[in-house]
């Protein structure tokens, strides 16, 4: 046994769960239909939908604990988050001001800030919890690259599109995810048949 | 025959591979679940309550068994004690993969 192999099975067990990216793909996705003229224009709409994807959510936190438990992080692992975030976050902001806006100082480039943006902090994300795997090199390095062609639209509708392709990229790399936690740690049925081979149920 | 180095004598408790999985689980977490532990490590159930029952015995990990949602609940925790003997084991380990590799220059205190 090596002591990385169970380290990196704690960070799996613990960063893993894409159903959670799930969930963040769908909200990416209804914040950009509230600003689309093509969306619903019916305010419900969104409250119902909002309320439904915190349902889902709660629904996916409990699946989760009581198929693969739950762990509390150390307060070493909170702050180094915490800290590679905050840096993720201020290159986002400082890049997307450089590449594109209105400061004087800005290179204004036709590019998508918001798809590069998202592209940039899920891949920080995942570097610093589970490492990056190759489908979240495709989708959120893809992510990147789209947002990255000079191409886009000033202003306009392209911080929507950006939200758009990031909602998917979510959803995709969040079922890719939870498959493979699934594959690693066993099915959820696995562990009731466990359960019911040792007469505890 | 002479007394082997401290070194070449590794904690049999911890040693057993369930039981490091669990510490070394355990070591990187401030807390976590008997379900946490039994995926992390893939050990069974009756293995992984008999290792945590050897383990609380030994001053190595807290056990705490209380009710969630009217459901029981194991939270497992390692002592200080149990943090430096895993921590301990680990660099042992290290030291003797070291001094197994060709051209060492590590030899017994």
């Amino acid at each position: 046994m090596d002591r990385k192999d169970v380290d990196t099975a704690v960070a799996e067990n613990t960063h893993l769960r894409g159903l959670y990216g799930v969930m963040g793909g769908l909200l990416a996705i209804m914040a950009a239909l509230a600003n689309d003229d093509r969306g619903p224009s019916s305010q419900w709409f969104f409250v119902i939908a909002a309320l439904a994807l915190g349902l889902a959510t709660l629904a996916t936190w409990r699946y989760y604990n009581k198929n693969f438990g739950r762990a509390t992080p150390t307060s070493r692992d909170v702050r180094r988050d915490v800290v590679v975030m905050m840096v993720g976050v201020a290159v986002l902001i400082l890049g997307s001001l450089f590449l594109s806006s209105r400061a004087s100082w800005s290179l204004d480039l036709p590019v998508n800030t918001t798809a590069m943006g998202m592209g940039w902090i899920l891949l920080v994300a995942v570097y610093a919890s589970v490492g990056i795997r190759p489908h979240h090199l495709v989708l959120y390095g893809a992510l990147f690259i789209a947002g990255a062609v000079p191409v886009w639209e000033r202003g306009g509708m392209s911080g929507n599109t950006g939200l758009y392709m990031a909602g998917a990229a979510m959803i995709v790399g969040g079922l890719l995810d939870h498959r493979l936690l699934v594959q690693r740690f066993g099915s959820a049925a696995a562990l009731e048949q466990e359960d019911d081979r040792a007469g505890t149920q | 025959m002479p007394e082997p180095s401290d070194d070449l004598v590794l904690d049999r408790l911890i040693h057993e591979p369930g039981r490091l999985a669990i510490l070394t689980v355990l070591s990187s977490v401030s807390a976590a679940d008997f379900v946490f532990l039994q995926r992390t490590t893939g050990l069974t159930k009756g293995n992984l309550s008999s290792h945590l029952s050897k383990l609380e015995d030994a001053g190595l990990v807290t056990v705490e068994k209380r009710f969630v949602r009217k459901k029981p609940n194991t939270n497992v925790t390692l002592t200080p004690t149990g943090a430096e003997r895993v921590a301990r084991h680990w660099d042992q380990l290290e030291r003797l993969r070291r001094r197994s590799e060709p051209g060492s220059q590590e030899t017994p205190a």
